[in-house]
């Protein structure tokens, strides 16, 4: 996006702060949401995401048709979980920053209705790419990672930086990727906190995974991500 | 600052570009993403890495070749991401036209800021290495550092830095640090799937620190000189790796120099060749008999010897001799196996000492591989048992109790049955007398597998005696009882008197007394 094209959409974020009480046609009101949605999601990348997120989706299923020993089967999906989680995560940051936060009256639903939307797609990808090959976890285990893994993320968003979110979930991967290695390579680390080491069904590491999602998201709902100075994208 | 003091600063830039470089370096250095992704890099080691590498025996062999893949997976996430990130830098701030007319040429800033992030990945590498090292100096029994191993190590920081610089310098954006981050950690990771015996071109993944599957070999190092065949074709690939990735990225902003074009295309060249030569050496590897991977083309065949060493011995009635390195195991063992030397010490036929050997090795079909002792279990007119402790056969890590309670019930009783000549085509007198001095000593039956099982012996080809178990109420069952219920100094007088005639299988079930 140019210069011209995120002053644009800032300044149609902050439009309806202003144009909301003199709005009188429904037919308008709604056309220009869509239209503060959809600039709204393309200031965050959020269309680059969607395929970033096919993507992972897609390598998930080329991979799984693939033969690999025991490490390779159980670890896949984690790789593929967290580069989902990633690209949800790499939405949060604002290429506008100030002037956008102070103007724009919406962003909090915005934030929380395309982290929601983008969370849920790359489970139900990752879940549909997965579906009638052998997943490792199976679904409950991928909706269970990539809500806490972007979970992580959003946290990483709102105190690091938007831009360095990838740190969390990078991180993360691989104490996940030890856990799931320490279940036959004992002592088993089974800290509910590293959920990917832990069975689908446990209800520790599906809280774990929740609250720290639901953490996140309501940091990044309420506060947004932190923005580096002189850092645009 | 004065307006007088100005000109005097700027004079000498321009006549001593080294010290502009270094200048320039500096900055980077202050401002670079990888000092403050150093932390989690360093937290990552700690939790994994040292995590499994200190859990390891304190063999330097075993330690030094667990640290070489996870210190790699550990810092590949990290390194690369952060060279990712410093790679787009100028695309973020929307510095790159600002930055295009300053007097330093493109390729010296682009080279200026892989640089400081590859040194400072490499200072925190260096200082994790460094505890673990120590921690190890402090444990090890005998033997010093492997340092190949770490150098693997090192040299995958440049080359990871290097790809994830070249990454986000020419695809700027804000899934570029990401995607690569993970990317590292998926390719080196799974990189060893493909690896199907020891002659496969995939060795040349740095994550790979000896034979595949066979895990850290405690042989090497400690009984024979350690060859780094591998590791050197390892580092070869990634020097040439990285100075080919470098040499591609200025390849196109030095245009307008001919001199600097021609520099980087011999620069990228020199770097495929190595690249590539380096991963055709790999594909002739195979696994020697001392569980490394030779490559002809670097093999010192000179130092492929056999290193010396004092055993260390135990004062049980017969002495268990083990290699130094392995000496913090020596109490253990001795008290495992001490019950039963002490029934056997002293008669005819009996070892006059329990030394510890080093495993064999063969490679197998696929990535299966056989570990085992050539030749006769006993050797020499003074005869010696040749041990294998449990932990140099392959399978999971043991702790020190574990391995001790192998040693009562897998080695103890083939020690046993290599003096009385048991074993699966032995007579029912041998089984008896096997059986009673395993009940004598204390062995039989808790710490042994059920009636009809055969106790395997200490590893494949170990060779020594087998013990069979015998069922409770059968008639050697019974016999065995009785003769492991005489008094000590009765048994040993027959025995002393009978061995030989018990060993020949001239002795029935109702000879026993």
């Amino acid at each position: 996006m140019t210069t011209g094209g995120t002053r644009a959409a800032s300044a149609t974020t902050a439009a309806p702060t202003t144009a909301a009480p003199s709005a009188p046609q429904l037919t308008g009101s709604s056309r220009a949401g869509m239209r503060l949605v959809w600039l709204y999601a393309t200031g965050r990348r959020v269309p680059a995401a969607v395929i970033a997120i096919a993507a992972c989706a897609l390598g998930l299923r080329i991979a799984l048709a693939g033969h690999w020993d025991t490490y390779g089967a159980l670890q896949l999906p984690l790789v593929f979980e967290t580069a989902a989680a990633t690209a949800v995560v790499a939405t949060a940051a604002s290429p506008f920053g100030e002037p956008e936060r102070l103007t724009g009256r919406w962003l909090p639903y915005l934030r929380l209705v395309t982290t929601l939307a983008l969370t849920a797609a790359a489970a139900g990808a990752l879940a549909a790419a997965g579906a009638g090959t052998h997943l490792a976890g199976g679904t409950l285990d991928v909706l269970r990672n990539v809500a806490g893994i972007t979970g992580i993320g959003l946290l990483c968003a709102a105190t690091i930086s938007g831009g360095l979110a990838w740190i969390g979930p990078a991180a993360y991967l691989l104490p996940g990727a030890y856990a799931l290695y320490t279940q036959w390579h004992h002592p088993a680390l089974t800290t509910p906190w590293l959920w990917p080491g832990r069975p689908p069904h446990d209800l520790g590491a599906a809280i774990c995974a929740g609250l720290v999602f639901a953490t996140g998201l309501a940091v990044i709902t309420v506060r947004g991500a932190r923005d580096l100075p002189g850092e645009q994208d | 600052m004065t307006a007088t003091k100005a000109p005097a600063l700027s004079r000498p830039v321009a006549r001593r570009p080294g010290l502009a470089a270094l200048r320039l370096l500096r900055l980077e250095l202050c401002h670079n993403a990888m000092l403050w992704i150093m932390p989690v890099a360093v937290a990552l080691f700690w939790f994994t890495a040292a995590r499994k590498t200190l859990g390891t025996p304190p063999l330097w062999n075993l330690r030094t070749a667990a640290m070489q893949p996870n210190a790699v997976l550990a810092f590949a996430c990290p390194v690369a991401g952060a060279a990712a990130w410093m790679g787009s830098r100028e695309h973020r701030r929307r510095t790159t036209d600002l930055v295009n007319i300053t007097a330093r040429p493109r390729p010296a800033r682009l080279l200026a800021t892989w640089a400081a992030t590859t040194c400072w990945a490499l200072v925190a590498y260096l200082a994790c290495v460094a505890v673990v090292y120590a921690v190890t100096a402090q444990q090890a029994t005998w033997g010093g550092p492997l340092w190949w191993p770490a150098a693997v190590a090192a040299a995958t920081v440049p080359a990871i830095a290097a790809l994830g610089f070249a990454a986000g310098t020419l695809v700027p954006g804000r899934f570029t640090a990401p995607l690569v981050a993970l990317a590292a950690f998926f390719v080196l990771g799974l990189s060893t799937q493909p690896i199907h015996g020891s002659q496969s071109y995939w060795q040349i993944s740095p994550i790979v620190a000896g034979a595949w599957d066979l895990g850290p070999n405690p042989e090497v190092g400690t009984f024979f000189a350690y060859q780094p065949d591998l590791a050197i074709a390892q580092v070869v690939f990634l020097a040439g790796l990285t100075a080919a990735v470098l040499g591609a990225l200025v390849l196109p902003t030095g245009a307008g120099v001919r001199s600097l074009r021609r520099s980087a295309l011999a620069v990228t060249a020199a770097g495929l060749l190595a690249a590539g030569t380096s991963v055709a050496l790999a594909g002739t590897g195979r696994l020697d008999a001392h569980g490394i991977i030779a490559i002809p083309a670097l093999h010192d065949s000179a130092s492929d010897r056999p290193l010396r060493y004092t055993p260390v011995c135990s004062h049980t009635a017969i002495p268990v001799c083990l290699h130094p390195a392995y000496a913090s195991y020596l109490p253990a063992t001795a008290a495992a196996l001490a019950p039963m030397l002490g029934q056997i010490a002293g008669l005819p036929g009996a070892p006059a000492r329990i030394s510890q050997v080093a495993a064999t090795y063969q490679q197998g079909p696929d990535n299966s591989v056989s570990i085992g002792v050539t030749g006769s279990p006993t050797s020499g007119s003074s005869p010696v048992f040749r041990l294998l402790l449990p932990i140099q056969l392959l399978g999971p890590a043991l702790t020190t109790s574990e391995m001790a309670g192998q040693v009562r019930s897998i080695t103890g009783p083939s020690i046993m049955a290599s003096v009385t000549g048991d074993g699966p085509d032995a007579s029912q007198a041998q089984h008896a007398v096997t059986t009673a001095l395993l009940m004598a000593a204390g062995v039989v039956p808790s710490h042994l597998p059920g009636p009809g099982n055969n106790v395997p012996p200490p590893g494949p080809s170990a060779g020594g005696g087998r013990y069979v178990a015998l069922a409770p109420g059968s008639p050697a069952y019974a016999a065995a009882r009785r003769f492991g219920a005489l008094p000590a100094a009765v048994r040993r007088a027959w025995l002393t008197q009978h061995l030989a005639a018990l060993r020949a299988g001239r002795i029935g079930l109702r000879q026993l007394p």
